[in-house]
């Protein structure tokens, strides 16, 4: 029996809070009501994301971690409905009050004001992610246009500067082409370009390397990682990679069916991980160096169909460690183990 | 308390919903199918409206090509309640004294009774079983005056030449609920094969098949379906010029389909499963028909439902012009030929009852074909 | 692009040349030609036709000609621009189709410009608003109006409007406004004569393309680049109007290659139910009585304009979507 808050609620002490996150997102939960039934997608998500630094969200698919990326940007599916949890917002670290983005209305002023001005955000394709009838310029330009200056001339004199800065050869000639045009990598530059446009203070990039090879990804995380060092943006990293986060990120936070089941510093994830489905996620990549009679493992079964509800921890259909009448029961709530380090797991109650 | 999760959703409904995941890919089309009402609703109509086409010669008390000066615009029958049962008025000869015209009153005196199962005409049964019997027909009244007309039921009233509307939509739904669909199953069946071969072998026979879909491509539909219609020859039988305008219909609706179906093997055909099969040795004919065609499948069954009304409408278009179906056949559009001049549609509303039938046909096949759509592809 | 155009030009003269030969071999398949028809109207009329006088209209008409003869007489007259005489009239051909060619066409262009001023928003509409009350009313109309056939629909509204008013049937114009110059009052007498066909040609095309485009909207507003545009903070009308809008409207552009063949003949059966003298009705009696020249002009011609709708919506494809190369 944990004395803290409800199971699926915000833990009191959160040691995660500092003074100046630029996103606390607290018990979040989204539902998605389809004629075939109803999805439960975020069933009671924390986290924070301190400035300046780099939070990695990772899970399999379907966990829900890109629809937490849209919750904050407010561009949830209009089936989808937040069944409670707030997601405060503070610009800079002066503000007075933080905003809770989820009082906003979906379209209205204020959260036009900061969508794509102080929260951007990039997709997983950037294939599909620019629109294919406009040039690449026009696209950037549409952005500064709205949030920065209505100079027309400044702003396409900004968006070359920009592509400059994403390292695109030539800035002028992109500018002036249509995403066709571009290779995949490219685009996705052009789409980093995008969302940097009006100097953001936070960043969500939704698997922005995984449609790309594996040079070109390596390329883009080192852009990314450069710029956010350059600008100190706060940047919400959504991968289903861990390699990936071990480069990017400096806090990671895991997630299962709707939840965050572990959060940890980078070290404590690689090194001390804790939740059983952490430690298996970090067994399935396969390492250079590692002994030969250390066999790569993959996780058994696979997420529970999203229509359904699992009673106690989500985990516990496909937990090794799993116990019987406990971890089918009742869902364990967040226990802090570490200074920087919490799980969500019946072993650590 | 804090121990217990949200309390769940147990039950039936719980149970629903948890093995949407399990269920097989046609049985998910099913439910979304069911999702949509009016598409169910439609399917219904449809399936009704076949029976009775099916036993329409039974249903209709008379035959539908039997004329009778004596009833000439007849309004339809008012079934009132006799002595006998259920019945019709008589009807009696009056002169006009200010014309010197021999008019037909009702005789609300006489009471014909209304018969069910009665012998009529000869027809097969379903095609096949030779019978006379009908639902319903009209007996002479005992006793009435037996030099009167005999007294005949005219539910849905006559045409300008005395035949009783009724049973002329009946016989008509004969060719007007097959003619579309057995032209669009050509169609089909063409544009199937044309566009799966053409995507499939390429090279030079995909060519000539391009080259020749872009000519048929180049007619305007309808003036071609005229010119056709008008080459076929007058006084052939009723069934060979039936099925004449059947193959013409099918002949032209080929080609938009077997281009869709083409770009979709194109696709299929630089897929893994395909090169699978290719390397295990199946021949291009399994690879056809096992990979190919069960893949265009779904969306050709889309097509074909919704080019099923507009065939129908087609056929309707041609018979009203004249260059369909011809007397002594009857189908709705060739009725509808009657209904043409606007002054008789005034008078004698109830020629307008094929315009209302072919409506709610059209309609229904439009609903059902789009909700098909919804259910096999969710997402186009 | 001028390399393009003058390529598919070449292509669609080819094309027609074909048309021609195939539309006027399916034409002339019937056995008796309309000259048949004349000489049993000039015997009937009293005439003592001398077997003699026969022979030399029959072979004035050629109608004895043998079919590739006939086709070639008649394509390099056409190819001159001479039409030939029709058989029914003895008028010129070209004279008879000019004067309802342009009737047809002023209609069908009025139809067409309605149908897309409204198809676009009423479409937009429906997919924003998706199973809403107004969605379900749009989606009830466009099942409505896709299911009429345009010409039973003609009929209804023309029994509807001669209840209503003295609804004026047949004809263009009233008999007093037939040889008078153009003005107001012959303008809103034109309009009386012909709005019934106007309103039909834009109910039957609309309620279509509204529903494809609902249909494509509402895939557009799926695609990554929608989301894109809509975190940039975008208002959502600019999301909807310049992002997803642009996108869909594909097959509207595609529709014009079709709709203007189908607008102008499909006009033969309003226009029969109408009394109207328009080029549709003029098609199917010169089919009925084998007037094969005739016929054969108009089929040629509707080709023609199916072929030349389908380049001009090709180019505007290609202006509306920079993907779409011209080759």
């Amino acid at each position: 029996m944990s004395p803290a808050a409800p199971a699926d609620g915000a833990p009191a002490n959160d040691i995660f809070t500092t003074d100046d996150d630029v996103i606390r997102v607290r018990d979040l939960h989204l539902n998605f009501y389809t004629t075939i039934g109803t999805v439960r997608a975020l069933n009671g998500v924390t986290f924070n994301i301190p400035r300046g630094k780099v939070l990695g969200v990772v899970g399999e698919s379907g966990c829900g971690k890109s629809q937490t990326g849209l919750a904050i940007m407010q561009l949830t599916p209009s089936v989808g409905k937040y069944e409670g949890g707030t997601i405060e917002f503070r610009e800079s670290p002066n503000t007075e009050t933080p905003v809770n983005i989820l009082s906003l209305g979906k379209n209205s002023d204020q959260m036009r004001a900061i969508r794509g001005n102080n929260i951007s955000m990039i997709f997983q394709e950037p294939m599909t992610s620019l629109n294919p009838v406009f040039t690449v310029g026009s696209q950037i330009e549409e952005a500064i246009l709205l949030h920065q200056t209505k100079d027309k001339a400044e702003a396409r004199q900004r968006a070359v500067s920009i592509l400059e800065k994403v390292g695109m050869p030539n800035p002028e000639r992109i500018a002036d082409s249509y995403p066709h045009q571009l290779s995949g990598g490219m685009r996705q530059r052009a789409m980093i370009a995008m969302a940097l446009s009006c100097t953001p203070v936070l960043l969500i990039a939704d698997e922005p390397t995984t449609a790309l090879d594996v040079t070109t990804e390596a390329q883009i995380l080192d852009l990314m990682r450069g710029l956010q060092a350059e600008y100190g943006t706060s940047i919400m990293f959504i991968t289903h990679n861990m390699g990936v986060v071990a480069q990017m990120c400096d806090e990671v936070a895991v997630m299962y069916l709707g939840r965050v089941i572990e959060r940890a510093s980078i070290d404590d994830i690689f090194y001390n991980p804790k939740h059983p489905y952490t430690i298996m996620l970090l067994r399935s990549i396969p390492r250079l160096g590692a002994e030969r009679a250390d066999k790569l493992e993959s996780i058994h079964g696979s997420v529970p169909d999203p229509y359904s509800r699992v009673t106690g921890c989500p985990f516990h259909l496909r937990c090794p460690a799993a116990m019987a009448g406990i971890c089918d029961v009742t869902m364990p709530a967040e226990t802090m183990i570490g200074e920087r380090h919490s799980v969500r797991c019946h072993l650590y109650l | 308390m804090a121990t217990v999760a949200r309390p769940l959703d147990i039950g039936k409904k719980a149970k629903k919903l948890e093995d949407v995941g399990q269920l097989p890919q046609w049985k998910l089309m099913v439910r979304r199918f069911r999702k949509s009402k009016l598409s169910v609703a439609a399917l219904f109509v449809l399936l009704f409206i076949y029976v009775i086409t099916a036993l329409s010669d039974f249903l209709a008390p008379y035959p539908h090509d039997v004329i009778d000066t004596d009833n000439v615009f007849a309004a339809p029958s008012r079934i009132v309640s006799g002595p006998n049962g259920l019945g019709i008025y008589g009807i009696k000869q009056v002169l006009n004294q200010e014309l010197f015209k021999w008019e037909y009153q009702t005789d609300t005196s006489v009471i014909h009774p209304l018969k069910f199962f009665v012998q009529g005409f000869e027809y097969r049964f379903l095609g096949l079983i030779p019978m006379n019997v009908h639902l319903f027909g009209i007996e002479r009244a005992p006793g009435s005056d037996p030099t009167a007309p005999e007294p005949r039921i005219f539910l849905w009233g006559a045409d300008r030449e005395g035949r009783d509307v009724f049973s002329r939509v009946m016989k008509g739904s004969q060719i007007s609920m097959s003619l579309g669909f057995i032209g669009v199953l050509i169609s089909v069946v063409i544009g199937t094969l044309v566009g799966t071969s053409s995507g499939y072998f390429g090279g030079r026979l995909d060519n000539l098949i391009q080259r020749l879909v872009e000519l048929v491509q180049s007619f305007p539909d309808l003036p071609l379906f005229l010119a056709l219609a008008a080459a076929l020859p007058p006084n052939v039988p009723v069934i060979q010029r039936f099925l004449l305008i059947t193959v013409i219909i099918g002949l032209i609706g080929w080609t938009g389909l077997s281009r869709q179906v083409r770009g979709k093997v194109l696709a299929f055909r630089s897929a893994d499963y395909t090169s699978a099969a290719k390397a295990a040795g199946a021949s291009n004919w399994h690879i056809i028909t096992k990979h190919m065609v069960p893949n265009v499948m779904s969306h050709v069954i889309v097509v074909a439902m919704l080019a099923i009304p507009a065939a129908i409408g087609t056929e309707t278009a041609l018979s009203f012009l004249g260059l369909g179906i011809l007397p002594p056949a009857v189908s709705w559009g060739l009725m509808l030929r009657d209904a043409s001049s606007v002054q008789a549609a005034i008078t004698y509303p109830w020629l307008l009852i094929p315009v209302g039938v072919l409506l709610i046909v059209v309609l229904a096949f439009n609903l059902l074909g789009d909700g098909v759509r919804d259910a096999v592809d969710p997402y186009a | 692009m001028i390399n393009y155009i003058v390529r598919r030009l070449v292509n669609m003269v080819v094309l027609l040349l074909l048309v021609s030969f195939i539309g006027f071999w399916i034409i002339q398949l019937p056995p008796g030609s309309i000259l048949d028809v004349k000489i049993a109207q000039l015997r009937q009329q009293g005439g003592n036709l001398q077997q003699s006088q026969i022979e030399a209209l029959r072979a004035r008409y050629g109608v004895d000609d043998p079919f590739y003869l006939q086709y070639l007489k008649w394509i390099s007259r056409t190819l001159q621009g001479d039409f030939g005489t029709s058989f029914d009239t003895d008028q010129k051909v070209a004279d008879r189709i000019w004067n309802r060619l342009g009737i047809s066409l002023a209609l069908s262009l009025v139809a067409l410009f309605i149908t897309y001023t409204i198809s676009i928003p009423i479409g937009v509409y429906s997919a924003t608003h998706r199973y809403t009350v107004p969605d379900y009313i749009i989606t009830f109309f466009q099942f409505l109006g896709l299911s009429i056939p345009g010409f039973l629909l003609a009929l209804l509204l023309l029994i509807g409007a001669t209840q209503l008013w003295n609804q004026p049937i047949g004809g263009l114009f009233s008999p007093e406004y037939v040889d008078a110059p153009w003005s107001m009052a012959k303008l809103i007498d034109f309009f009386k004569h012909t709005w019934i066909i106007v309103v039909v040609l834009t109910v039957v095309s609309t309620a279509g393309l509204t529903r494809v485009m609902r249909g494509n909207l509402l895939d557009v507003l799926n695609q990554q680049y929608v989301q894109t545009a809509r975190s940039k903070g975008l208002k959502e009308n600019t999301v909807i109007w310049k992002h997803a809008v642009r996108n869909s409207i594909h097959p509207l552009v595609m529709g014009i290659g079709a709709i203007l063949p189908f607008l102008i003949s499909g006009d033969a059966l309003i226009s029969t139910i109408l009394s109207l003298p328009t080029i549709g009705p003029m098609y199917v009696d010169a089919l009925r009585s084998q007037d094969i020249y005739l016929a054969g002009t108009l089929l040629v011609m509707f080709s023609a304009l199916l072929l030349i709708g389908n380049l001009i919506a090709d180019l505007v494809l290609a202006w509306v979507d920079p993907r779409v190369r011209l080759e």
